[in-house]
This record gives structure tokens, sequence and C-alpha cells, in this order.
């Protein structure tokens, strides 16, 4: 009887679980493979899968094909897998630290401090005809990420409404912008055509070796995330009771906001500013497993953001091709009405 | 502002801290809580062992939960040491403060997408490993703490949609499941009906049995008196003069239930008439038999 009662229990609590996360990680490989594999096919001249699969097994780059594939559509494709991946791990990071579900690096502000400062120093450098390195951008991506942080942490002190922040977040985001906007309008060089390019968001033009430094940030990033899977489901219960359970408080809030801005300085650096991936991945794959628990959502986040900007690419390319649409602009298409429904789903229920 | 303490009776003194004297208790020695701009309550000299309930009784404002958010570790003290079985609590590691002490708050959480089974196994992280996985062990301990305060069958239910007196009973269950020597509770009684705070009364006396130390602030005096091993009496400076001369709140009297429903002192205590309190309990004594 008992021993019944205590195996009905278990299956409850963790067999249908279990299976569920299962369930979900195997769709989001499963979509995961097929549009890389989309994403290598299309483009101005359509590739047959059977082909690529051929090149990239003879690793052939000196037909028209291969050169396409390996010099163009894989760069393109691997950054634009790796750098939503990490944009949405970044907006769940940013969820948790403000236990809001709509801040994300691009609602607060976070992704244009980095495009304001990377445009600066791109412009400093193009006048003094330095070229910029892609070392040089991710700092600098990384500097103004931080800062536009610390401006919004400190408008935090002030206030205590979340809605407040976010609202504070938006502000500090188009006043960066329009800085932005500003310094690349009069900058004189014909370099700025690519400035301007990039100030919109774009995957495009990204080349092999600012994809290896992309691999070489982000998987760190991710490891550093993971180790921070424990202490943050302590944190999803409150503070007090967090530190109640060891985490050190202090020590873990520098490292989420660390983490969350070099990831999303990260994307900026190396796309340009891309919207709403913070905020609607997280809440979709939340919504997929049917759970918060981070040892379960950060991973599916990456995921989800794989998938998601390789579609949002894909579409971005392909839709009104030769004409490139920015990603921000699909990504927004598919990401805010995530949001609106959360917004009204959330309101329904309080 | 005065920083310098005044030594008071039933004060330890210093060189015993690390002793034997603290062994299976949970200690503030001379503690001033408060802030750094403000001290809220000085010379806090309190003893709680284990099997021992020990209650914090006193008007709104007069700072009770500063002193257990103090005592939990929470906020900094302004002077003197939190000991549990004598350690500095500063110096405890980690998880370890978890093992030693379980708390119930006030502030409510608002956990996204957990069924309250789950709420209830984040006792556990103090005990599990890097990634904070459960073990079946953990699960079962977890499920046993909901048994002990009868929400099991709310398990699978997901946290936000159960009632305040729910959630206050399945955190309460989170802090059982903890399996900690001292659980400290803040004002436990919050949101729930007479029915299950007589309930809680009953579970908490039971862990007292079983050795848990429990130190809680609760504002019914009836179930203060009726619990406690121990009731100590935060009383509060009642004119804005004699709070701007100094600290706001002091700990008045510490003594078993009787000694402080004896006389007219809860009537003190609360800036109330004398005899108010008395009145009060006889008028409100409505079964004649």
């Amino acid at each position: 009887m008992q021993a019944g009662k205590r195996k009905e229990e278990r299956f409850m609590t963790m067999q249908s679980r279990n299976r569920r996360y299962v369930i979900g990680f195997v769709l989001l490989s499963i979509a995961l493979v097929l549009l890389l594999l989309l994403n290598l096919m299309t483009g101005s001249v359509m590739i047959p899968a059977g082909e690529i699969v051929q090149i990239l097994r003879s690793g052939d780059n000196t037909s028209k094909a291969g050169v396409i594939v390996s010099q163009i559509r894989m760069p393109r494709m691997l950054a634009a897998m790796l750098l939503g991946g990490a944009l949405a791990v970044s907006g769940f990071l940013l969820q948790t630290y403000f236990q809001n579900p709509i801040a994300g690096p691009f609602v607060l502000g976070i992704s244009s401090g980095a495009k304001l400062v990377v445009a600066c120093v791109m412009i400093g450098c193009l006048t003094a005809g330095i070229q910029v390195s892609s070392g040089m951008m991710v700092i600098a991506a990384f500097a103004g990420s931080l800062a536009a942080m610390g401006v919004v942490l400190l408008a935090g002190i002030r206030v205590k409404s979340m809605s407040v922040l976010v609202i504070c977040g938006v502000m500090i985001g188009y006043i960066c912008s329009a800085v932005t906007e500003f310094l690349v309008t009069f900058a004189e060089d014909s370099n700025i055509v690519n400035l301007h390019n990039w100030s919109m968001g774009s995957f495009s033009g990204i080349e092999w070796h600012e994809v290896a430094i992309i691999a070489i940030l982000v998987v760190a990033g991710m490891i550093c995330v993971m180790m921070l899977a424990k202490p943050m489901s302590a944190f999803q219960m409150g503070e007090m009771y967090a530190a109640n359970s060891g985490v050190n408080i202090r020590r873990f809030r520098i490292c989420l906001i660390l983490f969350s801005s070099m990831l999303s300085a990260c994307v900026t650096a190396f796309a340009g500013p891309v919207s709403f991936v913070g905020i609607a991945v997280p809440q979709l794959i939340k919504r997929l497993f049917s759970t918060s628990r981070p040892l379960i959502v950060i991973p599916g986040c990456f995921l989800g953001g794989c998938v998601f900007c390789l579609l949002c690419d894909l579409i971005a390319r392909t839709m009104f091709a030769p004409t490139e649409l920015s990603i921000s602009s699909v990504t927004a298409v598919f990401g805010a009405p995530v949001v609106i429904w959360m917004l009204l789903k959330r309101r329904g229920r309080a | 502002m005065s920083t310098d303490r005044i030594p008071n009776e039933g004060r330890v003194p210093q060189q015993e801290a690390s002793g034997r004297a603290f062994a299976g208790s949970f200690n503030a020695v001379d503690v001033c809580a408060g802030y750094a701009k403000k001290k809220v309550i000085e010379n806090v000299n309190l003893e709680v062992r284990r099997g021992e309930i020990v209650t914090l009784i006193g008007p709104n404002g007069s700072g009770k939960s500063t002193l257990l958010k103090t005592m939990t570790g929470w906020l900094d003290t302004q002077g003197g040491s939190i000991l549990i079985e004598g350690k500095e609590m500063k110096d405890l590691k980690g998880a370890d403060i978890g093992k030693k002490m379980a708390l119930l708050l006030t502030e409510k959480i608002r956990p996204e997408l957990m069924t309250c089974f789950d709420v209830v196994c984040t006792g556990r992280y103090p005990y599990t490993g890097r990634f904070g996985i459960l073990s079946e062990q953990d699960r079962q301990i977890a499920a046993d703490a909901m048994r002990m305060v009868r929400i099991f069958e709310l398990a699978d239910r997901d946290f936000e949609q159960t009632s305040d007196g729910q959630k206050q009973r399945v955190m309460l269950a989170r802090a059982i499941c903890q399996d900690a020597p001292y659980l400290l509770l803040d004002e436990p009684t919050t949101f729930l009906d007479i029915n299950y705070k007589l309930e809680l009364m009953e579970i908490l006396r039971k862990l007292a049995k079983k050795g848990t130390g429990i130190l809680m602030s609760l504002h019914e005096l009836d179930l203060a008196g009726m619990v406690s091993d121990k009731l100590v009496c935060v009383r509060s400076r009642h004119s804005a003069e004699e709070e701007a001369a100094g600290v706001q709140s002091w700990i008045d009297r510490i003594g078993s239930p009787e000694e402080i429903f004896s006389g007219n002192y809860l009537d003190e205590l609360y800036g109330m008439a004398p005899g108010t309190y008395r009145r009060f309990a006889a008028e409100s004594r409505i079964f004649k038999d």
C-alpha cells in the first residue's frame, strides 16, 4: 500500500515531467537541425540538401556552391545560432535578476548602450585611420552594456516598481539610439555605410575569425551561466530564502549582471542590437517545458534562441531577396506578439 | 547617539562565547539590530534552546521583524554576535546556515510555473550538490513534510493558484523539510484562519518536541501565551523625543507566559490603559459553560 502510494507519487512529480523535458529538447533539436539545413540551402542560389552534405563531407571550397556554403552561409548561420542562444540566455538572466518577465537586454536599453559605445569606438577609429578589430568591438560593447546596466540599476534603487524600471530602460534605449543615429548621420566616411547597416542589426557579412571569437565567448559564458543554475533557482524564491540556502546574494547578483552583459555585448558587437529575442524566447521555453527551473530553462533558452534566430535570419534574407531586412524587424514581428500575449495572460491572472 | 553598550543582566561574557555554554542553543549576545544610520534595537540577549518555543511579542513597529531578520543573518548586526551552537553565524559558510536554520518569512514569493511540491523541495537545497539536483531521499523528505502540514494533496497544484493560507502552509512544509535544528518564523499566522492557526501551533509544538528550537514573532497574544515556553517582550519608546534620544526599542522582559501575563504588564507593553487586556480577555470569553 505504502509502496504503491510512493510509486504513484514519484510518477506524478518525476516521470511525466522528465518526459516533457525530453520531448521539449528533442523537438528543439529537430527544429535546429532542419533550420541549419534550410539556412545552408536557401539564398540567391538554391543548393539542394544532397549537395550540401557532399560539400560538408569533402570540405570543398573551390566550386561556386562550395564557396557560398563554406564562406558565406556557414559563418553567418553559426553566428546567428550562437548569438541567438546567447541573447535568449541573457534575457533569462535579466528576468531572473529583476524578477520581471519583460526584462531583457533590448528593453532595458542594454543593447542600445552597447551600440552607442561601439559606434563611438568605430567612428573614432575610422577617423583616426585605425582598423577596428573584433576584440575592440566586444570590449566596447561590454563597456556600453555595463554602463547602460549601471544606469538602469541606479534607477532601480530609486524606483521599486518594475514597470517604471522597464520604462526607464526603454527611454535609455531611445536616448542611446538617438545619439548613435546622430553620430552615424554626421560621421563622414564611406565606411559609415557598414556602420549604418550594423546599427540596424544584421547577421550579414560575419566572417570565420569572428565566428571563432563568438564561439569562444558564448561557450565560456554558457558554462559560467550553467554554474549559476542552482543559486538561480534558490534566488527565484526571493533573496532572503536564497541567502538562507547559502547563496552569497551580492556575489550572485554581480555574476548575473556580468554574464548577461557579456552575452548580450557579444551579440551587439557582431550583429548590432537585436530586439525581442531576450524576452520572447525565455517565455516560450518556460511554457514549452512548463517549468522555470534554471537547470532546464538555461539550455532550453539557448537552443530556443538558436532556433528563433535561425528562423528569423532565414526570413530576413529570403523574404524580399535580394533586399535584406534588418534582423530586428523580423524578430519583432515574432517576438512582440509573444510579449503582448504574456502580459495579457498575466493581467488576467492577477 | 550613544554607541557604547550598557552592560545588563544576563549578559554573557565574551570569552565564553565559543565555549560549551552554547551547545544546543541559538543565541544573540549583546546584539544591536537595525541599520548603520538608525539602530532599532540594542542590547539583545536571547537564547533559544533546542526543543523550546520562544516568541517575540510587542507593539507594531517595535522592531520584532528587524530583530528576526538580524537573527537570520539577513541584516548585518550593528554590534554583538549571533551564535548557532557556539559558532558565530558570520563564519558559517554557504549552505551550512541552511542546515542549521530554516525560515518562514512574511515576504511573498512569486515563483513562476512551480508546483507546491517544487516549492517545498527548495527547502532541500542546502543538501544538494553543484547543480541542485534532488535525490529520491530529498523528495521523500519533502513529501513527508507536506503530509505533516496536511497539504500533500496540493503537491501537483501550481503554487500561484493556491490561496494565501495554503501558500503559507506550503512555505511551512518547505521550512520543515529543511530539517534544521532551529526554525525562525516571522508572523507565521498571517493569512491563516483560526483553524490553521491552531493547527500551526500544534505543528510547532510537535517540532519542538522533536528537538527543534523555535523563534518566532506573533501578534496574537493568546496564541503566544498558549504555545510558547518563553515570551520575549520587545518594547519601544512611545514619544518622538525619546526616539530621537537614541535607540528605538529594547527587550523589556523575558519570561514564561505566566509571568508575562500576570498583572497589567501587557497593557504597559502595548501602551494601553491598565486592565484593558484583562477586560478584553474576559469579555471575549463568550462560551459560558
